[in-house]
């Protein structure tokens, strides 16, 4: 599903060259739940913004299904974005003026979807993250256990074939952060690819394969025994 | 991504903050209604001034007498009337721009008819009265040659006179009685209803010769007459003609060129362009007013959106992220200072409408409600939106997801 060859990052900060990804291969199967770890600078961020199409790499080759995405522009890019992939943010990113359902309801807005099917896509997607009864809430009015699991609805609203899950705990206490995994865990078993991006050994023991990174480069990629 | 779907994202966001959307389209709503108020007062005055012409007819000149003072007595009474039909006459032989001339003599007195009576101003003239003043018959008919050669009993009367004296709408061939005086009623004038100083439907017509005979060979005797109306050939030989026509006067009336005239000529031209200057300076006052605050206005809307694109910065990165394109970002902050504008220009047009019907109710100054004007506003405030709109909503259409992701 991911295939990434030779895959360099360079950021250029006034005279500075900054390396944030060197010369990574890496390849993700579908139905895979891989698990990024390393400290912050460690290239993590980037490797996973240029896994979610946000970013694009300096060079190296990214192939995402049939797409070679390092030739893509923006508006290919924002629709594999829409299409394929859903997000899942640390501090959860919802729109504060838009109610749950709004929230939901913005990824199919964008790809064109009719009000009947794309209010029903969202209520289903709330309904299946437990919050059935909050649809009408806004941001502000839930907590951050209920946010996070506004933001999973969002990221699988459009039936995404991957999730991409950045520190999604990280905002949480450890028996909602558990939650939010347990729903992570479920996606996964019903084949969505997931990649987590995370710098707490429990929380990437969710994974079936543990990548570790520093210094802009993999330092180790192994499957996780104790899954 | 439709464009309901835009307006609702839009509207969400303009209502979060509502104070500033309306204070932001201040600068619109001012312009938009000094747009419609300068329109109104424009096309209120080319209204007036047509009206003016079609009741009292154009390239018209009216020559009056004017009490004279022969070193620095006054004459009197009788010399009132300075005019004799022989000046008529000499200004139609000298000037050839001169198409009609109609005398008029008046006396205002009381009718009787059908056991009512009606006080009204009687006027003895000829057939090009009505031609130059721009009369025209509901009923009946206007003199014939042999009625004005004669001077016989026959009269036209104005609608507020049969208003007054008859139940019934057709006085033809009826009998009224001007200074007890028995007068068969021939026709019966169109309104055209009152000016601000007189009724003009307030009349009764009869041939200049039975007006002199019979009710005013005291007041008008021989020749003499009140005044004439004369009809220019064309509006470009208006005002020379009038100058003509003061030099010929003089030279029958014996006064030197800066001496004292027996006689006013009045030019109907002077008032209406006068009339037509005051609103059109108004107009321009208006129009900078406009202009100055719709580009005001649109830079607001510019800075608010700049301010806006910053503020949201990291909201247009989630809808980066979930598969907004860059055309999408652009159209939703296009929507957005579009409707800022929109909003503007309705309130601008209630607003301006307001002061419409307030000076015309208050100044009774004619203001006449043009629908262009509504149709220009419209298209004025959401060209401005859009325009001063683009740069903020381009600006937030190229963010980088990345960034604007990132950004606290």
């Amino acid at each position: 599903m991911i295939n990434i060859n030779s895959l360099s990052k360079e950021y250029v900060m006034g005279d500075n060259k900054l390396l944030a990804l060197d010369n990574i291969d890496l390849s993700i199967n579908e139905g895979d739940f891989v698990s990024i770890m390393g400290s912050s600078g460690s290239g993590k961020s980037t490797l996973m913004n240029i896994i979610g199409c946000l970013d694009v790499p300096s060079s190296g080759e990214y192939h995402f299904r049939d797409n070679n995405v390092s030739t893509l522009n923006s508006n290919k890019l924002a629709e594999l974005r829409n299409k394929d992939i859903g997000f899942v943010f640390q501090n959860f990113n919802l729109l504060p003026r838009l109610n749950a359902q709004e929230n939901v309801v913005l990824p199919l807005l964008y790809s064109g979807k009719n009000l009947k099917e794309r209010n029903q896509l969202a209520i289903d997607a709330l309904e299946s993250v437990g919050l059935k009864d909050r649809v009408h809430h806004r941001p502000n009015q839930l907590s951050g256990g209920q946010q996070q699991r506004v933001s999973i609805a969002r990221a699988i609203a459009g039936s995404p074939k991957l999730i991409l899950a950045d520190e999604p705990t990280g905002a949480l206490d450890s028996k909602t952060g558990l939650e939010i995994m347990k729903i992570l865990n479920d996606l996964n078993a019903k084949g969505i690819t997931i990649v987590l991006v995370t710098h707490e050994d429990d929380i990437a023991n969710y994974g079936s394969r543990i990548i570790k990174m520093k210094d802009g480069k993999i330092l180790e990629d192994k499957k996780n025994v104790n899954n | 991504m439709s464009i309901t779907d835009l307006i609702y994202l839009s509207q969400k966001s303009l209502r979060s903050n509502i104070l500033r959307s309306i204070l932001t389209s201040l600068g619109i709503i001012i312009g938009v209604s000094s747009v419609i108020t300068m329109i109104s007062i424009g096309s209120g005055a080319r209204i007036e001034v047509e009206q003016q012409i079609e009741r009292f007819g154009s390239n018209n000149l009216i020559v009056r007498s004017q009490s004279s003072s022969n070193r620095g007595v006054s004459m009197g009474a009788n010399s009132v009337n300075t005019l004799t039909l022989k000046d008529m006459e000499a200004l139609k032989e000298e000037l050839p721009a001169i198409k009609a001339i109609a005398p008029r003599v008046s006396l205002s007195t009381q009718i009787v008819a059908n056991g009512n009576n009606w006080l009204a101003t009687v006027t003895g003239t000829t057939n090009d009265y009505f031609d130059l003043g721009n009369w025209k018959f509901e009923n009946g008919r206007s003199f014939e040659e042999e009625e004005l050669a004669s001077g016989s009993r026959v009269a036209i009367i104005g609608k507020t006179v049969q208003k007054n004296l008859f139940d019934t709408d057709s006085p033809i061939d009826e009998v009224i009685r001007i200074n007890k005086i028995p007068f068969t009623v021939i026709g019966l004038l169109d309104a055209k209803g009152g000016t601000a100083w007189a009724d003009l439907d307030d009349t009764v017509i009869v041939p200049l010769k039975t007006a002199k005979q019979r009710l005013v060979a005291k007041k008008f005797p021989g020749d003499q007459i009140r005044s004439m109306t004369i009809n220019v050939r064309s509006s470009d030989l208006l005002f020379k003609t009038e100058k003509d026509v003061d030099t010929v006067m003089r030279k029958l009336h014996k006064i030197s060129a800066n001496g004292n005239p027996d006689f006013v000529i009045r030019n109907y031209a002077q008032f209406l362009n006068a009339r037509q200057e005051s609103s059109r300076v108004m107009s321009i006052l208006l129009a900078t007013v406009a202009g100055i605050s719709l580009i005001v206005g649109g830079i607001g809307i510019m800075n608010i959106m700049l301010v806006t694109v910053t503020e949201r910065t990291k909201e247009i990165g989630v809808c980066m992220s979930v598969g907004a394109k860059k055309r999408d970002i652009l159209l939703q902050f296009l929507i957005e200072s579009l409707m800022i504008s929109l909003i503007g220009g309705l309130i601008g047009i209630a607003l301006g409408l307001g002061v419409i019907f307030g000076v015309s109710e208050y100044f009774k100054w004619k203001m006449s409600l043009d629908y262009m004007s509504i149709v220009l506003s419209f298209v004025f405030s959401s060209s401005i939106g859009i325009i001063f709109g683009f740069y903020p909503a381009r600006k937030a259409a190229n963010l980088n997801p990345i960034d604007a992701l990132r950004y606290e």
